[in-house]
């Protein structure tokens, strides 16, 4: 692969789209061309400056939504004929529609949002984290004991100095234990700076590449991000691991401590 | 609705009008809600979304639109700033606001779905009904046409400041 390669497959490097094989001879072009990787991280930095300015544009769906409500209550085509209509009183008609088409528009978002393609190992990563820590339901198989859980990273490959590599910068190790994402094992460690617990989940890189777009790149790492719901994902990889890291703080908890990560490993 | 504030937020960029953006987006949500058995269960939902924008957007053509956003042309006092390193990190919002509305309809639609809303190339191909080939020519050329406008602009800024400097010298 030659810079005029890196230059047209960018875009789908950057989206998390392009081929095991490609992304990985994408990965070697950049550790040995620092003009190219030069120009990729000003990519991702100015991507990175266009996402944060337009995200903090104001917008207030309350009225769209709103209009859009009473749009489709007042339409007779979008509920039943006129000649069908109810004998009941006008305005128990209008309350009576508008109900429903709130309850239709509902609906119809809660399908929008299960349409949207979510990858499964966010998705799982997500959940995980819900029900370990946020809600911490028990389980057994936790570690706590540094020692035992770089003793457990090394049993799945997992050289135990990265774990302890992350507490660093004012966060420790609290525990760890392994777990399925996406039918794949994962070393589930939970750091906390003693007022917010973080989880990162390792596994053993391998061909399969991170979904998503890159956000930034940290120390030449590509870092992607993923939001559901409450729970925000930072992601990268390692010559040698896969890295996910999830906060139910805020999107910019994760990508904070995904940084620290990212540089450390 | 879960996708209504990612289209209310690409449209007011589109059209640089809130009042034309809620429109807009009312519209699309009335259509997607007029013609919801056309769309295939299992496909994406959110490129379905704005696929119907983007069609409602260009249908309205430029004449329909509003006016761009009225940007002052008066020079902050950038004799009190201070020296900016190179590279983009630091580049103010003003900046980036002034040079993305110089751009083409078609380089703001790709980097608003592909950079902002984080669409996949696939994905943006769907909602712009491009092949993938273009859109990746667009994201990149929209990508190099706003860093071209930021140099410029960054270049005219030292040059006003070189020249306020060396006024303020010989005064």
């Amino acid at each position: 692969m030659n810079c005029s390669d890196i230059a047209e497959l960018a875009p789908l490097y950057i989206a998390g789209e392009l081929a095991p094989r490609r992304a990985a001879e994408f990965d070697v072009h950049l550790k040995t061309c620092p003009a190219c990787m030069r120009e990729l991280e000003e990519q991702a930095r100015l991507d990175g400056r266009l996402r944060e300015i337009v995200l903090a544009d104001k917008t207030d769906v309350a009225r769209v939504d709103r209009r859009v409500r009473e749009s489709i209550a007042a339409r007779p085509e979008a509920g039943t004929p006129a000649s069908a209509q109810w004998p009941m009183p006008r305005r128990w008609a209008i309350a009576a529609m508008g109900i429903a088409a709130g309850f239709l528009v509902f609906g119809l978002g809660y399908y929008f949002m299960l349409g949207t393609r979510v990858a499964r190992v966010y998705a799982d990563a997500a959940a995980d984290h819900r029900m370990e820590v946020v809600e911490q339901q028990p389980r057994p198989a936790w570690l706590v004991d540094p020692a035992e859980i770089s003793a457990l990273a090394k049993q799945h490959g997992i050289p135990g100095s990265e774990v302890l590599a992350l507490a660093s910068e004012g966060y420790h190790l609290e525990r760890g234990r392994m777990c399925g994402l996406d039918n794949r094992a994962f070393l589930h460690l939970v750091y906390s700076d003693g007022t917010r617990e973080f989880s990162v989940y390792l596994r053993l890189r391998d061909a399969e590449r991170l979904p998503g777009a890159i956000r930034e790149t940290v120390s030449g790492k590509p870092l992607r991000t993923c939001d559901l719901g409450s729970e925000h994902i930072a992601s990268f990889e390692t010559p040698r691991v896969t890295a996910l890291v999830v906060a139910d703080g805020s999107a910019e908890d994760a990508l904070h401590f995904a940084r620290l990560a990212a540089a450390a490993l | 609705m879960p996708h209504s504030r990612s289209l209310l937020r690409v449209a007011r960029r589109l059209t640089s009008d809130g009042a034309v953006a809620e429109d807009l987006v009312q519209e699309t949500l009335l259509r997607a809600w007029r013609s919801f058995d056309q769309f295939e269960a299992g496909t994406n939902i959110r490129a379905w979304l704005f696929r119907i924008m983007f069609n409602a957007f260009y249908a309205q053509g430029r004449q329909a639109r509003s006016a761009p956003v009225l940007v002052s042309l008066d020079a902050p006092d950038r004799a009190a700033e201070p020296e900016r390193p190179a590279g983009l990190s630091l580049i103010d919002a003003a900046e980036v606001n002034r040079a993305f509305e110089e751009l083409s309809d078609e380089h703001r639609a790709v980097l608003l779905l592909g950079v902002v809303e984080g669409f996949t190339c696939q994905e943006m191909a769907d909602a712009l009904s491009l092949p993938m080939g273009t859109v990746m020519s667009r994201l990149s050329r929209g990508r190099q046409a706003l860093r071209d406008r930021l140099a410029n602009g960054s270049a005219k800024a030292f040059r006003a400041h070189a020249v306020a400097g060396s006024a303020h010298k010989e005064a």
